[in-house]
């Protein structure tokens, strides 16, 4: 790249922001991140043989960019954003976290932290000042608690499933074979995916439990041929948070049909593949960051959240924070998450709407929600749980 | 009496007749040329929209301007950080200007020796001096910079920053940002009122076209909304302007609500919505102003509108994801 004449030099690299509601000094601007010490969701998935499968990261550096990228607006609404980053081991300690931070004034923390442990936090800061914001948790029941201080920029496990039915309405492949592993988690998504098909009537032709034990007496659930086999379907979808036993699904059935789920057709917040909307000036910007082309579902929604918060700040011309959570949380909100769209919170669970990318390892294939399926607001509220059927638990 | 379609039609036949000598051009053409973002090369059309030539060109092509006497047509290639030049009368790449990263938008000044180029995934806006081809500024803007726009006494430059949802007013004596103008979400281009009063600012997710007024280089009255029956605002993602030299009618591309809306350069009313194809993007008037070309993004063709009638007359397709179209008048 040509070399700037030097003549030019200070004038070129001085940025001189005036501001239409600048303070005198900027504010100081404290979001919190916190997150645990140790977190089993991000052990490595090592599999047999020491086989490492691409593993779930810390969205931490989603937030960062938020934070920066925002900067410049920042510095036009006069304000200087810090993000605190902080960890604890237990709940406890959590908890304890978040009562400092809200002491030091940091209105919103974004958290990574699982459900039950994000369940017990928020319920026990649910009388202070602060509003959490969830990046990694896509329990439905944490939308349902309907905590005042809890918004979600993860999408929700509903969210998720009903894009996937989504692409299967349209495609006509009306009759699923749906399995689901070993793990209480994978019988939970079974069940929100089976809801979200009845809904859309598509049929749920059997529901089977697989498992990668080579034990012959389990046969009916490890020999793939077996689990696949005896009924007919359009499509297979598989629950399997561990992966070990989706990955060879692909290729293994009795009957040539996709496999959807946990593997094969994916839907997440995002994916590093997305190509429209500025995704890939974003995806460059996260590579630069961290040295990961891969920016996945929760990176986004870690950035996501943090430029929620930057816009909040910057956009309502507000300078009491109550007025700005209730801001953000409001009707006039929108925030760029590069999806094309607008993105804001519902008021009735907190949950951010938006676009829910369905794709392969290398292409995302669809964006839910599709075309065709109308809202009288918002087609975004056809994803997830919508507000006259919306109940507290 | 012979409708325009058949006055095209003849002119088709006549021009695909092999013994007629094609006449030697210099300006005035009459050719179409379209980026094409994706197929890494731009398409000429001539002015019966029969394709005459696909000219190969660096990686990414998309903002394209002729030179001060269209002889020249300059592309800016993004992935190759280089703004490539063609000959508007060989048809050839026959030079390349280097770039900073990702070269997107961009301007000349008044007296054509500058251009002011956005540098999408670098976060500034660059002078290049033409004739030393060396970068003489190099501006920081917020993230993912995009439109450009020189003053017509090159004493101005304003460009936006899609992510932080400003328009960055620069000085250019001194090089440096003098004002931010905070407007809608993801702003994309530019256009100037031809009374010179105006700045025009679509905002491409807020689905808002901001004013500005120059003087002050403060906003205006409200953001003005063109939502077509049957769409919800945030279906309308408006993006390319074009300005009637007597400023009596700017077109606004809408973006995915697949039209086109003419507004009424005085009372800001849409006069009319014209549906065009999917995604319209860039929007080129003629320079005698009788039709105008819209780009459609996401459907790989271009849409004439016959500027009388404000009817669209046909779609042409023309390779993968057309960005920018130039009719040499």
């Amino acid at each position: 790249m040509a070399r700037l004449a030097p003549w030019l030099m200070g004038a070129a690299l001085s940025l001189l922001p005036v501001a239409a509601i600048a303070q005198d000094a900027p504010r100081d601007v404290r979001i919190g991140y916190l997150s645990l010490d140790y977190d089993a969701r991000y052990d490595e998935k090592l599999v047999y043989l020491g086989l490492v499968l691409d593993p779930l990261t810390p969205p931490v550096p989603g937030a960062r960019m938020g934070v920066e990228d925002l900067k410049i607006l920042a510095d036009a609404a006069g304000f200087s954003a810090t993000l605190d980053e902080q960890k604890a081991a237990d709940v406890a300690g959590l908890v304890a976290r978040v009562q400092e931070m809200a002491a030091a004034g940091e209105r919103f923390i974004i958290v990574d932290l699982p459900a039950d442990v994000l369940d017990q936090v928020a319920a026990a800061t649910r009388d202070l000042k602060v509003t959490l914001l969830n990046t990694t948790a896509h329990e439905d029941f944490l939308r349902e608690r309907c905590y005042p201080n809890l918004l979600h920029t993860a999408a929700s496990d509903r969210q998720l499933a009903d894009a996937l039915v989504q692409l299967l309405r349209v495609r006509n492949w009306t009759n699923v074979l749906v399995l689901f592993g070993q793990n209480p988690r994978d019988k939970v998504l079974a069940d929100v995916f089976t809801a979200s098909a009845q809904r859309l009537r598509l049929n749920v032709v059997d529901t089977r439990q697989v498992t990668q034990s080579t034990d012959s007496e389990s046969m009916e659930q490890n020999n793939t041929l077996l689990v696949t086999g005896g009924v007919d379907y359009d499509v297979i979808y598989i629950a399997d948070t561990q992966g070990d036993y989706a990955r060879y699904l692909p290729y293994a059935t009795q009957l040539p049909r996709p496999v959807i789920g946990s593997t094969g057709l994916e839907a997440a917040e995002w994916n590093w593949t997305w190509e429209r909307d500025g995704a890939s000036q974003v995806i460059s910007r996260f590579d630069r960051l961290t040295g990961d082309l891969h920016m996945d579902g929760p990176d986004w929604a870690a950035w996501v959240a943090a430029k929620s918060v930057m816009t909040a700040y910057g956009k309502s011309r507000k300078t009491d924070p109550d007025e700005i959570d209730a801001w953000m949380r409001g009707a006039r909100f929108g925030v760029d998450g590069s999806k094309g769209v607008l993105m804001s919170f519902r008021p009735w669970d907190g949950q951010m709407r938006m676009p829910i990318t369905l794709s392969t390892a290398d292409a995302v294939i669809e964006a839910a929600p599709l075309d065709g399926f109308e809202h009288q607001v918002t087609t975004l509220d056809t994803l997830g749980t919508d507000q006259p059927e919306f109940v507290c638990k | 009496m012979t409708t325009r379609r058949q006055l095209l039609q003849g002119a088709a036949l006549v021009g695909a007749a092999p013994l007629l000598p094609r006449p030697a051009y210099a300006a005035g053409t009459g050719n179409i040329f379209v980026s094409l973002e994706k197929g890494n090369e731009v398409v000429v059309l001539d002015r019966t929209y029969a394709q005459i030539k696909r000219i190969a060109t660096s990686k990414r092509p998309r903002d394209m301007h002729f030179n001060q006497d269209r002889t020249q047509l300059f592309v800016a290639c993004g992935d190759d950080d280089a703004i490539d030049i063609i000959d508007v009368n060989t048809l050839e790449v026959v030079d390349s200007v280097v770039t900073g990263p990702s070269p997107e938008v961009f301007a000349f000044s008044p007296d054509y020796k500058t251009i002011w180029v956005s540098n999408e995934e670098y976060s500034q806006l660059e002078a290049i001096d033409l004739e030393s081809r060396v970068s003489i500024a190099q501006i920081p803007t917020g993230a993912e910079p995009e439109g450009v726009i020189v003053s017509e006494d090159g004493k101005t430059v304003y460009v936006t920053s899609e992510v932080a949802d400003m328009v960055h007013v620069v000085d250019v004596a001194s090089g440096a940002v003098i004002k931010n103008i905070l407007v809608g979400t993801r702003p994309r281009r530019f256009i100037f009122t031809p009374d010179g009063k105006q700045l025009w600012v679509s905002c491409e997710l807020s689905s808002e076209i901001f004013i500005i007024d120059r003087a002050t280089n403060e906003i205006v009255g409200d953001s003005l909304f063109f939502v077509p029956p049957g769409f919800k605002p945030e279906d309308v993602t408006p993006v390319g302007m074009a300005v009637t030299r007597d400023g009596s009618k700017i077109l606004l591309s809408l973006g995915r609500a697949n039209h086109v809306a003419v507004i009424d350069g005085t009372t800001h009313e849409v006069i009319k919505y014209i549906l065009v194809g999917r995604r319209a993007w860039s929007v080129d008037l003629s320079p005698d102003e009788s039709v105008a070309i819209v780009s459609n993004g996401l459907s790989d063709d271009i849409t004439v509108i016959d500027m009388a009638s404000l009817e669209p007359t046909q779609t042409i397709p023309v390779g993968r994801v057309p960005h920018t179209v130039m009719i040499d008048g």
